[in-house]
């Protein structure tokens, strides 16, 4: 029987002595340079083994020996918690390692892209209006304060569209809880659907789009509204931020970065289907009364057109969270 | 304190507690020009001890032997079963990647160990999360809960530090004697509420200050078996350490803005229109770096200036961190974590704690043999001692 080498420590000071270790029968033959004695195994304790650990045998009255000679230790001391035993047998084997990995990826892909938004939407619907209303309040605040601006438009003309958005909504379920609002700035043609049906629409969006055009564009904000995305959105987000932090607590407390980079990314995605929704219910409400898709398209053509005249795009096309305007051009087209 | 072989870092001795995460981070900065801090930091602990190292003491480098290609694999597993078993096995996950740091880190020749059982951690996460977590999400809600919530975890604090400190250094072990930890909740909420409360009268004035005491509390209340922990140090030199901290962050937005005003005016309009994000994404990474030079600055300094004030016994300990090499560091770990989506962390774990341990030496004049067992440890051989409610983890 070949002899382990380990360290024996008393416990009662802080040396450490060398010894060897040999099995006989059901004891353990311990012998240091001067000394010698038996301990029966059943009475030794071994720590639960981990990967690239030294083992630490504890004997009853204290003393503790440890050695680096794992295989034969796990011989002599099987693992006595199946978790040990489990956790062992994947960190030794890098078929375990590689397999981890796919788990992990695969699993918090399906938390994201399914679990979160199938979650998001039961609770959003649970969301008080009231509160959705103060939400969407306070959101147009900030904006107010940061990139809005008041609208240019005259009076008149805020009147005019505003009675027609509200003829618009005749006949349609929920529409006091709908309202316009006009905004100026440096935004561009667009419009944005906030919590608490509050649907903004830039100065510059009432000049590019023909009167009726501009009904195609409410109606795709009005879909943002009736699918309360706004809020799942927020939920959607705030779920992700925490499964990211969850996940990432782990890492170096500076790489909080790491996690705000994927999560901006999703947010962008889960828009995507958002705003086809949205298209979707515009093309329904558009043709409720006795308007086609087409002005749908052809406002987009036209946003298009003047985005590339700007020239704003290119790098950051990949945050923009509204998906290929050609895609949507196109099932417009073959709603009319 | 013995996470000498672990990345959270001995300067960071009060154990990750949730008040940490909630206070600012420390951002005193460095003036890259100065002498080497580490010897300036040598000779300032040579100077305060006046028992310092003499002829005839022994060095006792330590040693981190750990390897990338264990732990990646430990930590690797650690993760996907956590998240499979929603968190649970997190628990065991930890204490798994604890023993391994542990276990890889040498003084004269013996290791390091953790007995610290999953089951307690396991407590301490799932009375954390409950607590914790139910609050935060009430309080997202309902803004009186949210005060309220901040309220009970700074209240909380003094209890939680001396419970993580306990758990953690009753479960460290050299050469079969374990650490300790004598401190009183009531102390505890002294230094951390009492003087904490002083910030806002200062205007954050006290914060170097606020640091030194709490590195303190958690420091000398520390024991190896019989022997406490004595600390010596001097508020001046964390002052000076923050001081500089703080420079650089200035020096950083003075180089972002003076930088940002060259760039805009030397390139044209229709261009600074077009640019208008990628300005920004550079000009907030110039700050982010200027924020993380200070940071590195002060984990070099306090590290330290902790260590070099920090005996047990006739053991004195030396740590010689370099700024540069810090900095370098976080900024390569940060680099590569973020490339490889978060795979590279055990590298950086291992490679940090490398460092470290490089860097950090022990010296006795009496052989270490010498230091001894608590009166009553010998009387309990296996099994924990701490029934109460503190055998529970909840430094998370």
């Amino acid at each position: 029987m070949s002899a382990l080498r380990g360290s024996l420590s008393d416990g009662r000071n802080a040396a450490s002595t060398p010894v060897s270790i040999t099995r006989d029968g059901d004891d353990l033959l311990i012998s240091a340079e001067t000394t010698e004695f038996r301990v029966p195994l059943r009475d030794v304790a071994a720590d639960a083994r981990v990967l690239g650990v030294a083992r630490t045998l504890t004997l009853p009255d204290g003393k503790q020996i440890t050695t680096s000679d794992q295989d034969t230790i796990a011989e002599w001391f099987p693992a006595r918690h199946w978790v040990d035993h489990w956790a062992y047998d994947l960190e030794s084997r890098w078929a375990a390692a590689f397999a981890s990995i796919v788990v992990i990826v695969a699993v918090l892909w399906l938390f994201i892209q399914v679990a979160l938004p199938l979650a998001a939407k039961p609770v959003a619907s649970m969301i008080s209006p009231k509160i959705a209303q103060l939400i969407g309040v306070q959101a147009l605040d900030s904006l107010d304060h940061s990139i809005f601006k008041p609208s240019k438009l005259s009076e008149e003309r805020q009147e005019d569209i505003e009675n027609r958005f509200y003829n618009f909504l005749a006949r349609e379920p929920g529409a006091e809880g709908l309202s316009l609002k006009f905004r100026g700035g440096a935004l561009g043609p667009n419009a944005l659907a906030l919590p608490g049906g509050i649907i903004v629409v830039t100065d510059d969006m009432v000049k590019l789009a023909s009167d009726d055009e501009l009904l195609a564009v409410l109606a795709h904000e009005i879909g943002h509204v009736r699918g309360q995305h706004s809020i799942r959105t927020i939920l959607q987000s705030s779920g992700v931020v925490v499964l990211m932090t969850a996940v990432a607590g782990d890492a170096m407390t500076m790489t909080v970065l790491a996690a705000a980079v994927p999560t901006a990314l999703l947010e962008s995605h889960y828009s995507r289907e958002f705003e086809l929704e949205a298209d979707d219910y515009a093309f329904a409400h558009l043709k409720r009364h006795g308007y086609s898709p087409q002005l749908f398209a052809d406002v987009m053509r036209r946003m298009e057109k003047a985005e590339k005249d700007g020239g704003t795009a290119g790098v950051f096309q990949y945050f923009s969270s509204h998906p290929a305007t050609d895609e949507r051009i196109l099932r417009a087209e073959a709603q009319r | 304190m013995e996470n000498t072989g672990n990345e959270e870092g001995a300067e960071d001795a009060d154990s990750t507690s949730a008040a940490e995460a909630v206070l600012p981070a420390d951002s005193t900065t460095a003036s890259p020009a100065t002498a080497d801090s580490a010897t300036a930091d040598a000779a300032a602990a040579a100077s305060t001890m006046a028992d310092s190292s003499a002829t005839g003491a022994t060095t006792y480098p330590v040693r981190f032997t750990g390897l990338v290609r264990e732990y990646f694999r430990i930590w690797i597993v650690a993760l996907c079963l956590s998240i499979l078993t929603l968190g649970i096995y997190s628990a065991w996950g930890k204490v798994r990647k604890k023993r391994y740091l542990y276990a890889h880190t040498l003084i004269d020749g013996s290791w390091f160990d953790f007995t610290g059982r999953p089951i307690a951690v396991l407590r301490g996460r799932i009375i954390a999360v409950a607590l914790f977590g139910g609050l935060a999400i009430v309080g997202h809600f309902f803004l009186p809960a949210q005060i309220g919530f901040i309220l009970l975890l700074l209240l909380l604090t003094p209890w939680i530090v001396v419970a993580a400190n306990r758990f953690n250094s009753y479960n460290s072990t050299y050469r079969a004697i374990r650490f300790g930890f004598g401190g009183r909740v009531r102390e505890a909420a002294k230094v951390y509420l009492g003087i904490g409360l002083l910030l806002i009268p200062t205007l954050g004035l006290i914060y170097p200050y606020y640091r030194m005491r709490r590195l303190r509390f958690v420091t000398e209340h520390q024991r190896y078996g019989a022997t406490p922990f004595e600390t010596r140090f001097l508020g001046g030199n964390f002052y000076g350490a923050y001081v500089i901290s703080g420079l650089i962050i200035v020096a950083a937005g003075i180089v972002a803005i003076v930088g940002g005003i060259i760039l805009a005016v030397s390139v044209g309009k229709a261009a600074r229109d077009e640019g208008a994000p990628i300005f920004a994404l550079i000009w907030s990474a110039l700050i982010y770096s200027g924020y993380l030079l200070a940071f590195c600055y002060l984990r070099a300094r306090v590290g330290n200036l902790t260590f070099n004030g920090t005996r047990v016994g006739p053991v004195q300990f030396a740590s010689s961190l370099r700024v540069r090499d810090i900095c370098w560091l976080y900024f390569s770990n940060i680099a590569a974590i973020l490339c490889t989506v978060g795979l590279a962390t055990p590298w950086a774990v291992i490679r940090m704690a490398r460092y470290r341990a490089a860097r950090l030496t022990l010296s006795a004049a009496t052989p270490l043999s010498g230091l001894g067992a608590a009166a009553m440890q010998s009387a309990t051989a296996t099994g924990s001692e701490v029934s109460d409610l503190f055998d529970v983890d909840i430094s998370l």
